[in-house]
């Protein structure tokens, strides 16, 4: 069976190799298709590479806040057996729950204030401190963000170390405000980190607690993961416990989702390349078919079938689609070879050398499951091409394909 | 492996009006020679072509070893072309990108015959016709008395009980068509397959057994 196979192919091989310019031809047709769909894959993976590596370099990927669902009717509470369960969760380091609260400085500067546990909020923020350190329980001891740092140094020339008088705004019975004054101390500033902590000042919950006169629920959990490639599962798990979460990990999302949309776009246009190089193969066979008139005739009158025939002709079309998939796969890798060596002088030369960490060392990324990919779908493509000339080998009348060219 | 085969009322109308058999009625024996001879458009070729299970009967019916060929049997008529009868035609009509003993081989290909078994056999008749030494050589490389002696040997090899010759000699000239027919004579005679051969050349015809002759459609002798 399989040796008639073989023989098969032979015959059809060599079929090709009587016809070979229009065959080379249609085969370059192939591999220029299967070229630009690698070619585009390689390149929107690079980005899409680039753009994940360049969020997981630059933010925090492993912090996750979680907080109760809000559009449903009932809301969850966060409780402290809610806590434990967050920290019990696989691949979960820390968890830390936290309540928001705003205080306002004398001169009105807007003081957004996030309560933590002093003895947990090094283990889960991971925070990193220009200066000072972290507070000490019930002290009435603040850490500020980066930029509220600097802004109340500049405006109002409090600096670390400095007491100063934070406005607490309380209401009585009848809704009526009045401010409670709270003197508060500096004992650390944060480095600058881009996301909302910069304008945040941090304080131990016991005093914030205090400040306040009564038991605080938590509004959020912090929860750090202890590998970036886990915080997906981590994220679902959350989700699925009617919980939300936010951080980091939606940038990801995000570029993955954009990245996604513009593979589309650009697929669209590679698959045109290809859809006509299989309307190449489409013409060159029904040619050969058509040529061959006279020889599929006899073919059929010594014996062959139709499905003997149309294999012969699916096997012609099987031989330019591996042979067009394997140049398309080595034309891709020169392309992205020529991509990664030129394009990436040329970026860096546009957009500032700023640019060439992020486009790190490879603009292009070729797999070995994208080759493969090319040259599959080269030879689906083939075989679908070769399917009406086949059919109308085998629609032949032999007497008259015999007789016709007689 | 020959078998007799009988017609029985054959017509043949084509699409177009013409009516080439009319209640053509015909009996070979096994092993025997025939000529068809007629004019042109007398229905020769329409009979081999019946005959040979490419084209089908308006009318009548065919028995090969009384065994009735259904025409509507697409598996049955490939059998027949397989197994039951082999071609020559005229123009040699070897497929040209493939050798000598590869044409001749070839229809076993269809058969699941495995490559070594069809090249032994190919080989054995390609000695039959006297070409063992150009068994390598592609059909263009070959004159056209070599070619149509491959094409003999490739319509013997399904070992069929007849082989139908179409104007074999029609694109030979008189010493190579005299080789041909002592040829097919040869393998008729040591061999036993039944030939029936179409040829407007009378004298051809001698070299054969009987003679049927077909005007209009119609045998007259």
């Amino acid at each position: 069976m399989i040796g008639r196979e073989v023989e098969f192919l032979r015959l059809s091989a060599r079929q090709l190799r009587s016809k070979r310019l229009r065959v080379v031809l249609t085969v370059i047709g192939i591999a220029i298709g299967v070229a630009a769909i690698i070619g585009v894959v390689a390149l929107g993976e690079g980005i899409r590479y680039q753009a994940i590596e360049t969020v997981k370099t630059q933010s925090d990927l492993t912090l996750i806040e979680v907080y109760p669902q809000t559009d449903r009717e009932v809301t969850q509470l966060i409780t402290q057996a809610r806590v434990d369960q967050l920290r019990s969760l696989p691949h979960v380091t820390a968890a830390a729950p936290v309540f928001s609260d705003s205080y306002a400085t004398k001169k009105q500067t807007f003081l957004q204030v996030l309560a933590v546990r002093a003895d947990e909020i090094d283990e889960v923020l991971r925070l990193k401190y220009t200066s000072g350190g972290v507070f000490s329980p019930g002290a009435n001891e603040v850490v500020v963000g980066a930029d509220l740092g600097t802004m109340l140094q500049r405006n109002e020339g409090i600096r670390m170390g400095d007491p100063f008088i934070a406005m607490v705004r309380e209401y009585d019975e009848q809704g009526m405000p009045s401010d409670k004054e709270v003197p508060l101390v500096i004992v650390g500033t944060l480095g600058g980190r881009d996301d909302k902590f910069d304008r945040m000042m941090l304080i131990d919950m016991e005093s914030a607690a205090a400040i306040r006169g009564s038991e605080q629920g938590y509004d959020t959990v912090f929860v750090r993961v202890d590998d970036p490639d886990q915080v997906f599962s981590v994220v679902d798990r959350i989700t699925s416990r009617g919980l939300e979460a936010t951080g980091a990990f939606e940038q990801i999302r995000a570029v993955n989702q954009f990245m996604d949309a513009v593979m589309i776009v650009f697929m669209i246009f590679a698959v045109f390349a290809l859809v006509v190089g299989g309307m190449m193969i489409t013409t060159t066979m029904t040619t050969s078919v058509y040529e061959r008139t006279r020889e599929i005739g006899i073919t059929m009158a010594i014996g062959a079938s139709g499905n003997d025939v149309i294999r012969l002709v699916l096997y012609e079309c099987l031989l330019i689609g591996v042979v067009g998939g394997v140049l398309g796969d080595i034309f891709g890798v020169l392309f992205t070879s020529v991509m990664n060596a030129v394009g990436r002088p040329f970026i860096i030369a546009r957009l500032g050398p700023e640019f060439s960490s992020i486009f790190g060392s490879e603009i292009a990324r070729l797999s070995p499951g994208l080759l493969l990919a090319g040259l599959g779908i080269a030879v689906v493509f083939s075989l679908v091409a070769g399917i009406y000339p086949a059919r109308k080998a085998t629609r032949m009348n032999p007497v008259e394909a015999i007789r016709g060219f007689a | 492996m020959t078998a007799s085969i009988r017609t029985e009322s054959l017509t043949k109308q084509f699409g177009n009006g013409v009516t080439a058999l009319r209640d053509v009625s015909i009996t070979i024996a096994p092993g025997e020679f025939v000529a068809l001879i007629g004019r042109s458009g007398s229905g020769k070729s329409t009979l081999m072509n019946i005959l040979g299970g490419l084209d089908s009967p308006s009318g009548g019916s065919v028995y090969f070893d009384d065994a009735k060929v259904d025409y509507m049997d697409r598996k049955r008529l490939i059998h027949l072309r397989r197994t039951e009868v082999g071609f020559v035609f005229q123009q040699f009509n070897l497929i040209p990108t493939i050798t000598a003993i590869e044409n001749v081989a070839y229809p076993l290909l269809f058969n699941y015959t495995p490559w070594e078994e069809r090249e032994q056999q190919a080989l054995r008749l390609l000695t039959l016709v006297g070409l063992a030494d150009r068994a390598d050589h592609l059909p263009h490389e070959l004159s056209g008395g070599e070619q149509q002696r491959v094409a003999i040997a490739r319509a013997l090899v399904g070992d069929p009980h007849i082989v139908l010759a179409d104007e074999p000699t029609g694109n030979l000239d008189s010493k190579n068509s005299a080789e041909i027919y002592r040829l097919m004579r040869t393998i008729n005679q040591e061999q036993q397959v039944t030939f029936l051969v179409v040829t407007h050349e009378r004298e051809l015809a001698s070299y054969c057994d009987r003679t049927i002759e077909l005007r209009d459609g119609t045998v007259v002798a």
